[in-house]
């Protein structure tokens, strides 16, 4: 069900059929950051959503789990991962961020142009450069696309990648022009072959030495190149600055945007075309359009709740946090192969077009990984030493009164932003109780049961 | 034989299921319009095989001449013909050759070979000459992103193994997956899966979230099943590192995984010193898990759906080193197993008698034909679109 495309943008104010409660509050957290603990739901329903979408786009909205000195620990995490030239840490170092980050939705959005500039270090194969690339989407991943593009086209985590290192006038290599306008910025359908062929020689000439990017004159292809219309001497900024001024742009990183944002069919071509319009007005705003979004209508409408697959780290991080496990928390060495194998290994995406998502992230083996990872999750096997999470504690803690029903109710909005009909409670508890055994193990049971079943998938 | 629909409709989490029979309709003709696809299995043996010992010319009088510390003894060969004949310890190939599931092609390399491991392993995995494409897409990737029929969510190819992705499987859009033991594959969530019939929400999404679990807690049962010894078929196989990713391989068509390749490695073929004993345990270890798969699969019914492609980045030096072993050579022998082959030796051996002592053999097949009719005959892809020319195909199947 597609939205009203005339009011697609606005700005959503809670009404009584569409009301500020658990379940939205639970949704934006999920959407915008990874997933929130029972304590930031509820100062979050308090504060109205107006504070709410603030605190996400400002930085601020965590309050929970964010150890002090946040920033000089990731940047010693990351440093030493970096010095150690070690792959499996620097995984571990982006899952820290995510975890512990006092800014969700700014390593949401850094994982968000991670997916556009897909670039895997099973080819790149050099920790410091894909490092180097994944602090690019961070520091500019909500400024403007002008500011992005070229910082992340001209790095030679991505020159690498697309074999553009080797692109010489003598030997054009079409690797790089060819996402650069598929998958970068204009999409299919935009551009010829021919104006492939012709961008591939405006890029001669750039290449990487030592890890850097140079731009060599010797292998620039001097000649007249026509491109998208326009002739010339066109040399490789010139190139981007016609991609970056092209509409077709601004409707990809619209498309983009709501990629990561809205759920399976809630933005109709119209709406797309709406929010593509006001990112080629405004320069290509990367930050109004997202916080365009995440405060709209469309965003927060019934046909957007609950309508999209969790990737696989959106699931566990979202999981780890609601559950609050954090003393210990579970490694992030762990955590970070936990999400290698359900399909989503970060700087490892599956190709150059990033993964596909949605309803690809299901499959027989990811299916049952989930429900795996859950049961080493509250058994506290990804804890160093193993520790079983305490879902009782948890629950008391929150003040949830000490019965089932109550327990399960409390366990299902935390960890799906909803309660469930009857019948469906009945059978968690059901499982949950199957075997007599302790209160606490039967929290956990409960638990484990949730995240393992269909329902703990979407959001 | 137990198939994915057996265990769809005596699992567990189906007793539990308020929709059960339109859901299970629908996975179980799902499972079977599956049924029919052809699966290719790659294994790919490192460092370069001694193919002269390995398809030994025995009458060739340069074999004679050029290998004597390293010379088979003739009356242990395996005879295949009346001038060549296999390695001693590859007895599993030669029953497979005896059954007719074994396809020997004789001389594949390609031209002005490089001798480097990561050049021509690269020019093998990508199929390319020019080392400037090496680092893109291997010939399997952009096979696949051209094959018409591949299943949705489903990875198009699989490594079984702990190794990086080879570059073979790198595709442009298709996805490869890796799977290091079936521990992975494994349910351990005994709540979760009794819930993944009862979510009680209706929408098309829950719909389809709801149908995969219940797919996948099959799966898993099915597979649970087949790693316990009652649920293992007649096919032993030998307690190896290859065996046993290729038991894994077999594990995982029987459940109906739905990716087309499946690709595993068999490393150590290095062999430039004291080479007589250890490619003696490589080629047993490989014969031996060959023709326990094979075995396997046709026992399980699935022998027609199957075929199995080992190939090494180059052949080794005729002339045998000082250090009782070889160096790195040439062409070599490729072989393909399963019950789709037409058995035999295809190809021609090239003549190692008329070769100096510096010299080695030059490629009589070229190893982008023997990709080009798997690929043409085998998987139905059009091979120029992975191949970017067009290369002779072979006979090598019925």
């Amino acid at each position: 069900m597609n939205v009203d495309p005339d009011t697609n943008w606005q700005r959503w104010q809670p009404t009584a059929d569409e009301p500020w409660d658990l379940r939205r509050v639970w949704h934006l957290w999920r959407r915008a950051g990874f997933g929130a603990t029972w304590g930031e739901l509820q100062r979050d329903l308090w504060d109205g959503v107006d504070a709410s979408v603030d605190r996400m786009l400002t930085g601020e909205s965590r309050s929970d789990g964010i150890p002090d000195g946040f920033d000089e620990m990731a940047d010693v995490i990351g440093g030493a991962a970096v010095a150690a030239r070690h792959p499996e840490r620097l995984k571990a170092w982006w899952l820290y961020r995510m975890l512990f980050s006092p800014d969700p939705l700014g390593e949401r959005l850094a994982l968000m142009w991670h997916n556009h500039f897909a670039t895997s270090n099973a080819k790149v194969d050099d920790v410091v450069l894909m490092h180097q690339q994944n602090e690019i989407f961070r520091a500019h991943g909500r400024s403007t696309f002008d500011e992005l593009l070229p910082r992340v086209v001209k790095h030679p985590a991505l020159l690498v990648w697309l074999d553009a290192e080797a692109n010489r006038k003598d030997h054009p290599n079409e690797n790089l022009a060819r996402e650069l306008m598929e998958l970068f910025t204009l999409g299919v359908g935009n551009y010829s072959e021919s104006d492939i062929k012709e961008a591939a020689r405006a890029l001669t000439g750039w290449t990487v030495v030592n890890g850097q990017f140079r731009e060599f004159s010797q292998y620039h292809d001097e000649g007249t190149k026509t491109i998208l219309g326009h002739m010339g001497n066109t040399a490789g900024d010139d190139l981007l600055d016609i991609l970056l001024s092209h509409p077709a742009t601004a409707r990809r990183i619209a498309w983009r945007i709501c990629d990561a944002f809205m759920g399976e069919d809630a933005v109709s071509a119209v709406a797309l075309d709406e929010l593509a319009e006001g990112l080629h007005n405004r320069g290509l705003d990367l930050g109004w359009a997202i916080e365009t979004v995440l405060r709209s209508r469309a965003f927060f409408a019934e046909a957007n709740i609950g309508n999209r697959v969790l990737g696989p780290i959106e699931f566990t991080i979202g999981a780890v946090r609601a559950l609050e496990l954090s003393d210990p928390p579970p490694s992030t060495f762990l955590l970070a192969e936990q999400v290698s194998r359900l399909g989503q290994a970060p700087f490892y995406p599956p190709n150059v077009f990033g993964w596909d998502g949605g309803r690809t992230w299901i499959n027989a083996r990811s299916l049952v990984g989930r429900g795996n990872l859950a049961v080493a999750l509250v058994e506290g096997r990804l804890r160093s030493p193993e520790h079983p999470f305490d879902a009782l504690d948890l629950a008391r803690r929150h003040k949830v009164p000490d019965n089932l029903e109550a327990l399960c109710g409390f366990f299902l909005q935390l960890l799906t932003g909803a309660g469930a009909d009857a019948q469906f409670a009945d059978s968690i508890i059901a499982v949950a109780t199957a075997e007599a055994d302790a209160d606490d193990r039967v929290a956990r049971r409960m638990v484990s049961a949730i995240l393992g079943s269909p329902r703990a998938q979407i959001g | 034989m137990l198939t994915r629909r057996d265990f769809l409709q005596a699992s567990s989490v189906v007793a539990l299921a308020p929709s059960v029979p339109s859901l299970l309709r629908r996975t179980a003709r799902a499972a079977e319009g599956g049924n029919n696809e052809r699966l290719l299995v790659v294994v790919q043996l490192s460092g370069g095989n001694d193919g002269i010992n390995t398809v030994v010319p025995f009458a060739d009088d340069g074999y004679k001449r050029h290998r004597k510390e390293l010379r088979l003894p003739g009356d242990r060969l395996l005879p295949l013909n009346d001038s060549l004949a296999l390695h001693p310890s590859m007895q599993g190939a030669m029953d497979l050759l005896e059954e007719g599931r074994l396809a020997i092609v004789q001389g594949v390399g390609y031209p002005n070979p490089s001798r480097s491991h990561p050049v021509s392993m690269a020019t093998w995995q990508s199929a390319r000459l020019d080392r400037e494409e090496h680092r893109s897409y291997g010939w399997i990737g952009r096979g696949l992103d051209a094959a018409p029929n591949l299943r949705p969510n489903v990875a198009g190819s699989v490594l079984v193994g702990d190794e990086p992705t080879p570059l073979t499987l790198r595709a442009r859009k298709t996805a490869s997956a890796s799977l290091r033991s079936i521990e992975e594959m494994l349910s351990f969530n005994e709540s979760g899966r009794s819930l993944a019939a009862a979510t009680g929400d209706t929408n098309d999404l829950s719909a389809f979230v709801q149908r995969q679990s219940l797919d996948a807690y099959a799966t898993a049962d099915l597979l649970r099943s087949l790693a316990r010894p009652e649920g293992q078929t007649a096919s032993s196989y030998p307690s190896t590192a290859l065996a046993g990713r290729l038991k894994l391989i077999a594990q995982l068509i029987k459940a109906d995984l739905g990716s087309r390749v499946y690709y595993a490695t068999q490393p150590g073929y290095d062999t430039h010193s004291q080479q007589l004993p250890r490619h003696s345990r490589l080629l047993r270890q490989l014969a031996g898990a060959l023709k326990a798969f094979v075995g396997d699969l046709h026992t399980a019914g699935l022998g027609e759906r199957v075929l199995v492609l080992c190939f090494s980045e180059f052949g080794r030096r005729v002339a045998e080193n000082a250090s009782i072993g070889t160096d790195h050579g040439t062409a070599g022998p490729v072989l393909l197993a399963g019950s789709p082959v037409q058995p035999g030796v295809h190809g021609q051996t090239p003549a190692l008698a008329d070769l100096a002592g510096d010299e080695d053999p030059e490629y009589t097949v070229d190893f982008r034909s023997v990709y080009a009719s798997i690929l043409e005959r085998w998987l139905g892809i059009d091979s120029t679109l992975a191949l970017a020319a067009e290369f002779p195909q072979l006979p090598l199947l019925r």
